[in-house]
């Protein structure tokens, strides 16, 4: 099988200087901007997106057209990209930012034509220094250019684009606490409802916030047609992704392809198999908030609906594979400590709960678990994200909470044994 | 006009107003749904998952906070089901793995919302074996409020309280997920004039009263209903006593008046009910020196005086702590010992102490106005003393119906602490440094915009003594022709409407001064008054007092004003009498008694009384309750009298508005110039205040407000400096206030230091050369 | 030391760029970072002022985000990364090294501010892992020899601009993705390289 280039095309061609403008626009850069701009029929362009069925590729998935659909009206609106790449096991959306931000910043100029915003902001990461350098460097050539500022394309529109840096939270990916965030406050997620984006978003005004990906994937709708897109990948799952693989693999990267092949099959092809040829013992197939699956399970395919009904999610397309000599909870562990860190403190489950995951897995895996410790993991569990079901309940404010859960369920579910080993072997007292 | 829904709750079928919060809908019904973070006053935040219950969605059953989901039509929720439960006791677990066991030594306990909800829907036992957050415990945030971080829960009651409600964000969670505390900035206290209501509202022993740390434990508390004296809005407050002490104040939640809250110096203003230097009996003046005499003999002696200056001019210098009763007291005896008998205007013999009393909005061309009109006013509109000093809950009452829509116009400049709520602020460009309204109201545009046929709430009041009436009759009557307009008369000290209703005839120091005639014969009576202490008139009444034949005063301790009495007669206050109090809507409302009367202290009614029977006068009554069943004759609506039994009704458990004839009788300040505003501010060096050590410190800080161009004119440039007059010097820091205009200089007039400044003499400011004086007092 | 009138005026021009002066809290963090290497109280007390919010406030965010330090810090900021790509990658033994080489523990600084010593959470260079920065420019791959070799380098040379192409050349390994484009930007303070802030820099 092969990779699919929509969003890596022009980088793959030029990869010197794929993120100056001058090379952009000679491989038809800033077409799809000036189309919409000269036939100036937003309801179309919503529409072609609709037609796409393009799903959000930040983690949740939500169809991207009817979210478009869902801005409510007002004179101020915002867009907002969200460029806050946390997820551990994802860096597709750096390549983007570093390699190709004309691609970005013409869906930003597309995206707000459709919704009538003329401010738009891009929220990067504060540890993506240099990711941000290059997009800023692209905003200010596109001002220079007349493409973002005042009458852009001579359209008689303004677009404002500002680049504004995270300063090291996970939790600014939420798209709540990301608008808190970038109005300098503390990057707690807000309640929903009433705080629905598309109706009181940034500054309390109908914001769209969406994912650096899917933006990008903008130009290539337009310049082709939503139905096109549409076309490719397999139904629910139309289009091409931009799959991060990591881990134990021989040739790990970004690999953008048309979903519905199987995991197995894109570890082979891409990831070069497993290092040292070891087999694989579990993989997590959507980012570190998505349960593992194991190595028996590499036939699932690799689209958001084949995956949520295994019991776990695609999320932000982040593959990362353990191999059989990986010792798994230290592997949860990392994780839960991840969520931990993250963790806002708002909810009582959530700031609580995840430390004293961690606390007990780090007992349990310095030797110092008691028998007792497997039940009591999985009722705290329990109390953050009730019945650990999937999807997931919660008992939180945000799905952080149940995040932190996935890694313990997936350990005891498939892997209680590698647990068990750790802790005091029952003595068994036979008295005949 | 929102209907009523019908939803169901455990199987039961409640009704409630469409888009009500589900646990506030419960609550009403008896249903109570544990929670920590939501408060009924504050926005709701949905943070500590407490309230969880579950409801019936399309798609299952679903767990929301009740704290934020809003009751819609057929809304089916479950607050039993297994799923709850568990929810709650993990909530509830979660908390406790972190929160230290220090409920035998924590002053919470008892009354704790935390142990209450842990008995009733907590586990058991904890299964945390780890290691608990620790913090340094308790650490001082404030004078008066001590934090202990361990015991938080992050509900972010407090801090909600302190952005939403008071406006001064001086406490804030800092750093994240497991490492959150509540924190002030390093040298930023919590000083705010409403930090108390924090401790009251927390529902743990996180944040702790410093007045009250390890005092008593509730169930040794003995507690009434009664109204606070501080200002005139008359907070519904219980005060809590433990073996005939005062222990503490709380506020309890008026939807009229206070809504819950209290300021901190009606909370923690009460030391000085037991202070040692509180005087406990009779005082006879002879020479310079105090001698205890018994009741008997004063009314002796004073019966002799009056004999033996053969009709002395009598006069009755009062205060704002009494109770309607003990005014009415005050009214019978003032109007017998009249010289000149009331029998037509201007022969009035009552003073009333407040330097800002002037004639009001009263007739009956003036709609006078509730605090809930300022809710439900389109624009709000402000002419008077400062709000945020001298009426505190009124200000957070305006701040909140800002909160939620109504425009505030704000006229300058004694309230730049309510400027930065307001929509519009008019200066120095409409009201002069004299506060003389330069402009005609009609030709200001942005005035005009909000109140021409609008619902309007006017807080209207002299803004300095100084000030001319004229200024703020062009403003009101123009307010009154144009739009639908209410009245607050803003007159802002204890009890005043309650003086102003049972008065016949009130007057102001103004006229005790320009009437006193130093030639004849003069009695004074000083009733809970210490204007020698901090008023414009200080100086004047000094002189008229010491050159009166015979003074008397009825007060709690010798101060400024009562060490130049002949007899000094002290008496009871606050949780020592029984009363009625009647606060700025004209609500009279229930002041009871929870002490006893210290020594031999006795009311002011006594006294009088006493008085009356020896000079022969037929006393009518012989207890507060038979005062009040005079008093309430005079009442215009006689279906709602405040009797005793009335008040203690629980549906007038709130009080009930009434009105009377009210007649106050004053002049303007002859035109001079002044060089210095002095404006009361909330803490200072009150007779009361100084003997209440909690919060004594609070009102020594010594300094004056001046715009940056003012302040570069006197050559200021440092935080300190040196106020000097004639041969008075004091250390000052300087607080820079844009609001102000230039050239206006305003000073406390409440504070040590500043009770011998004429402020219509000139002044100098200088660089501060000693600097060791600059510790309190 | 307050803020000098330059610094002001970069500030205002920063504030200029949002709808809501609030919104510049994040960024005039950074110009703070940059100046003193941590966000001092002087500092809180400048933006407070800029902003119109209490220093608690100002606090209350800047304590909420790991890149706003509340404690001075070295010349150079070592992140290693130990989240799930990086620590099944034996981003431990890179720990262990650096902590050894430096005398530190997690977010200390060594006595002459050479280096200050963190274990963060993903930086988004999972392919590359064990992945580390040096103030926030990523470096890929480095194994534990390399991570020792880093720090030599940094505490012998002393590059007054780090750059990430540079620092890859000498002590990285196997890459995320292939970066391609060349780079000589990077930066000298322990606040990110960006250009609205001021901090980016070429060598």
């Amino acid at each position: 099988m092969k990779e699919t280039l929509l969003l890596t095309k022009h980088m793959r061609e030029n990869p010197q200087d794929s993120h100056l403008i001058d090379i952009y626009e000679k491989n038809n850069g800033y077409n799809a901007a000036r189309k919409v701009l000269k036939e100036n029929n937003p309801g179309e362009v919503i529409e072609e997106i609709k037609e796409s069925n393009i799903r959000g590729r930040g983690g949740a998935g939500f169809p991207t057209g009817v979210k478009w659909g869902f801005l409510a009206e007002d004179e101020e609106r915002y867009l907002v990209i969200n460029a806050d790449e946390s997820e551990p096991g994802t860096f597709k959306d750096r390549i983007l930012l570093e390699r190709d931000p004309h691609q970005l910043i013409e869906g930003i100029i597309v995206t707000s034509f459709a919704s009538n915003i003329s401010k738009a902001f891009i929220y990067i990461r504060g540890e993506y220094a240099k990711p941000a350098r290059r997009v800023q460097d692209a905003v200010e050539q596109a001002y220079e250019k007349g493409y973002l500022g005042k009458n852009i394309f001579n359209s008689g529109k303004d677009l404002d684009v500002v680049v504004h840096l995270g300063a090291g939270a996970y939790i600014c990916g939420e798209e709540t606490a990301l608008l808190n965030s970038l109005e300098g406050r503390r990057g707690e997620p807000r309640l929903k409802p009433p705080y629905f984006p598309a109706v009181k978003g940034l500054y309390n005004k109908p914001t769209l916030v969406n994912n650096v990906e899917t933006i990008s994937s903008v130009p290539w709708i337009i310049n082709n047609s939503g139905k096109d897109y549409s076309k490719l990948g397999v139904e629910g799952s139309t289009g091409t992704r931009i799959f991060s693989l990591s881990g134990h693999v021989n040739n790990p990267g970004n690999f953008e392809i048309e979903m519905g092949c199987s995991f197995g099959e894109f570890i082979d092809t891409f990831g070069k198999g497993i290092k040292e040829n070891k087999s694989v013992k579990a993989y997590i197939p959507g980012g570190a908030s998505a349960p593992w699956f194991t190595g028996s399970q590499l036939d699932i395919k690799m689209t958001i609906d084949d995956v949520a009904d295994a019991g776990s999610m695609l999320g932000s397309g982040a593959v990362v594979v353990m191999d059989e000599d990986t010792n798994l909870v230290l592997a949860a562990k990392s994780i839960v400590s991840f969520f931990a860190h993250e963790s806002c403190g708002q909810c009582t489950p959530c700031r609580e709960g995840t430390t004293w995951l961690e606390m007990i897995l780090d007992r349990i895996a310095s030797g110092r678990g008691r028998t007792s410790d497997i039940d009591l993991l999985l009722d705290v569990c329990d109390n953050i994200s009730p019945g650990l079901a999937w999807p997931p309940k919660m008992t939180t404010i945000c799905p952080l909470g149940p995040s932190a859960v996935s890694p313990i369920t997936s350990l005891m579910g498939s892997f209680r044994d590698e647990v068990e080993s750790l802790l005091p072997k029952k003595v068994l007292i036979n008295n005949d | 006009m929102t209907e009523n829904i019908k939803f169901t709750v455990d199987g039961k079928e409640l009704e409630a107003k469409s888009g009500e919060l589900l646990i506030e809908a419960c609550e009403k019904s008896g249903i109570h749904i544990p929670r920590f973070c939501w408060h009924k006053r504050l926005d709701p935040v949905g943070m500590c998952r407490m309230c969880l219950v579950e409801v019936e969605t399309p798609r299952g059953k679903a767990l929301v906070p009740s704290c934020t989901t809003e009751i819609t039509e057929d809304l089916v929720v479950d607050t039993e089901s297994e799923v709850v439960t568990k929810a709650q006791e993990g909530i509830l677990e979660f908390l406790l793995i972190n929160h230290p066991l220090d409920c035998p030594v924590c002053d919470k306990a008892g009354e704790c919302p935390l142990q209450d909800q842990t008995m009733a829907y907590g586990p058991g036992e904890s299964r945390f074996v780890e290691e608990k957050r620790h913090f340094e415990k308790p650490i001082p945030i404030s004078e008066v409020i001590l934090l202990d971080r361990e015991r938080c829960i992050l509900c972010a009651r407090c801090t909600r309280f302190s952005d939403e409600i008071s406006g001064d964000p001086l406490i804030e969670f800092i750093q994240r997920g497991n490492k959150t505390e509540v924190n002030t900035f390093p040298n930023e206290p919590f000083r705010s004039y409403f930090s108390g209501n924090t401790v009251q509202i927390c529902p743990v022993g996180a944040l702790t009263s410093t007045s009250y740390r390890f005092k008593a434990r509730p169930w040794d508390l003995k507690k009434v209903s009664s109204t606070c004296n501080c200002c005139s809005v008359g907070c519904s407050i219980e005060l809590n006593t433990s073996q005939n002490k005062m222990l503490r104040i709380l506020g309890e939640d008026n939807e009229f008046t206070n809504q819950g809250w209290l300021s901190d110096k009606g909370r923690y203003n009460f030391d000085y009910l037991h202070s040692e230097n509180r005087v406990l009996n009779i005082l006879s003046n002879s020479e310079g020196s105090f001698k205890e005499i018994s009741i008997a003999e004063a009314t002796t002696k004073i019966k002799d005086k009056i004999e033996e200056l053969e009709n002395p001019n009598i006069k009755f210098l009062i205060g704002s702590h009494s109770t309607n009763e003990e005014y009415f007291a005050i009214n019978e005896i003032a109007n017998y010992l009249n010289k000149d008998k009331y029998l037509s205007r201007d022969s009035s013999n009552v003073y009333f102490c407040d330097d800002l009393l002037f004639d009001g909005y009263f007739g009956d061309e003036y709609s006078q106005a509730k605090l809930e009109d300022l809710d439900s006013s389109e624009t709000i509109v402000v002419w008077s003393e400062d709000i945020k000093d001298n009426l505190p809950i009124l200000y957070l009452r305006i701040k909140k119906a800002v909160k939620n829509g109504t425009k505030l116009i704000v006229f300058g400049h004694t309230n730049t602490a309510i400027a930065g709520l307001a929509d519009i602020y008019l200066g120095k460009d409409v009201v002069s440094n004299k506060f003389d309204l330069i402009v005609n109201p009609s030709e200001i545009e942005d005035l005009k915009n909000n109140i021409e046929g609008k619902k309007v709430t006017v807080v209207a009041g002299k803004s300095t003594v100084y000030q001319k009436k004229e200024s703020l009759d062009k403003l009101i009557n123009y307010l009154n022709d144009s739009s639908d307009l209410k009245v607050l008369n803003s007159f802002s000290k204890g009890n005043t409407f309650g003086a102003l209703q049972n008065i016949d005839e009130v007057k102001g120091l103004n006229e005790f001064c320009n009437e006193f005639d130093s030639d004849a014969k003069n009695i004074v009576f000083t009733i809970g008054v210490n204007p020698v202490n901090s008023s414009h008139f200080a100086q004047a009444i000094k002189e008229k007092l010491t050159s009166s034949d015979f003074v008397i005063s009825m007060d709690l301790f010798i101060n400024e004003t009562t060490e130049l009495a002949d007899l000094i007669l002290p008496t009871t206050s606050l949780g020592e009498k029984e009363g009625t109090v009647t606060n700025i809507e004209m609500r009279v409302m229930k002041q009871n008694k929870i002490l006893p009367a210290p020594g031999s202290t006795l009311s002011e009614w006594e006294y009088l009384t006493a008085i009356q029977s020896m000079l022969g006068v037929d006393v009518k009554y012989e207890n507060e309750s038979e005062i009040n069943s005079y008093l309430v004759k005079e009442y215009k609506d006689q279906d709602q009298v405040p009797t005793f039994d009335n008040l203690n009704k629980p549906r007038n458990l709130f009080g009930v508005i009434n009105r009377k004839d009210i007649n106050i009788n004053t002049k303007d300040l002859e035109e001079r110039d002044f060089s210095l505003l002095m404006v009361r501010r909330l803490y200072g060096d009150s007779t009361t205040q100084i003997n209440s050590p909690s919060i004594s410190m609070l009102g020594a800080g010594r300094f004056i407000e001046v715009n940056s161009s003012t302040a570069k004119k006197y050559g200021i440039n440092e935080k300190v400096a040196n106020f000097i007059q004639g041969s008075n010097s004091i250390l000052i820091n300087i607080d820079i206030n844009e609001f102000l205009p230039d050239d206006l200089v305003i000073a406390p007039i409440n504070r040590r230091g500043f009770e011998n400044i004429d402020p219509s003499k000139d002044f100098e400011i200088t660089e501060a050369k000693n600097r060791e004086e600059l510790s309190v007092n | 030391m307050s803020w000098d009138p330059k610094l002001i005026e970069k500030a205002n021009e920063i504030i200029d760029l949002y709808p809501q002066k609030r919104s510049a809290l994040g960024p005039l963090l950074y110009l703070a970072q940059e100046k003193e290497g941590y966000i001092d109280e002087e500092s809180v007390q400048e933006i407070s002022k800029l902003i119109g919010i209490t220093e608690v406030q100002v606090k209350s965010v800047a304590s909420f985000y790991t890149m706003y330090k509340q404690e001075p810090t070295g010349q150079y900021l070592l992140s290693v990364c130990k989240s799930i790509s990086c620590e099944i990658n034996n981003s431990r033994e890179v720990i262990n090294n650096i902590k050894e080489f430096t005398g530190l523990a997690n977010n200390e600084t060594d006595e002459d501010s050479t280096f200050t010593f963190e274990e963060v959470e993903c930086i988004g260079a999972c392919g590359g892992a064990p992945a580390v920065q040096v103030n926030y420019e990523t470096v890929e791959g480095v194994t534990p020899t390399k991570a020792l070799e880093l720090c030599k380098y940094l505490k012998e040379e002393v590059p007054k601009v780090i750059v990430a192409d540079e620092l890859q050349e000498k002590f990285g390994g196997t890459k995320s993705f292939d970066w391609a484009i060349e780079d000589n930007s990077g930066t000298s303070s322990t606040a990110p390289g960006f250009q609205i802030i001021g901090t980016a820099e070429e060598k």
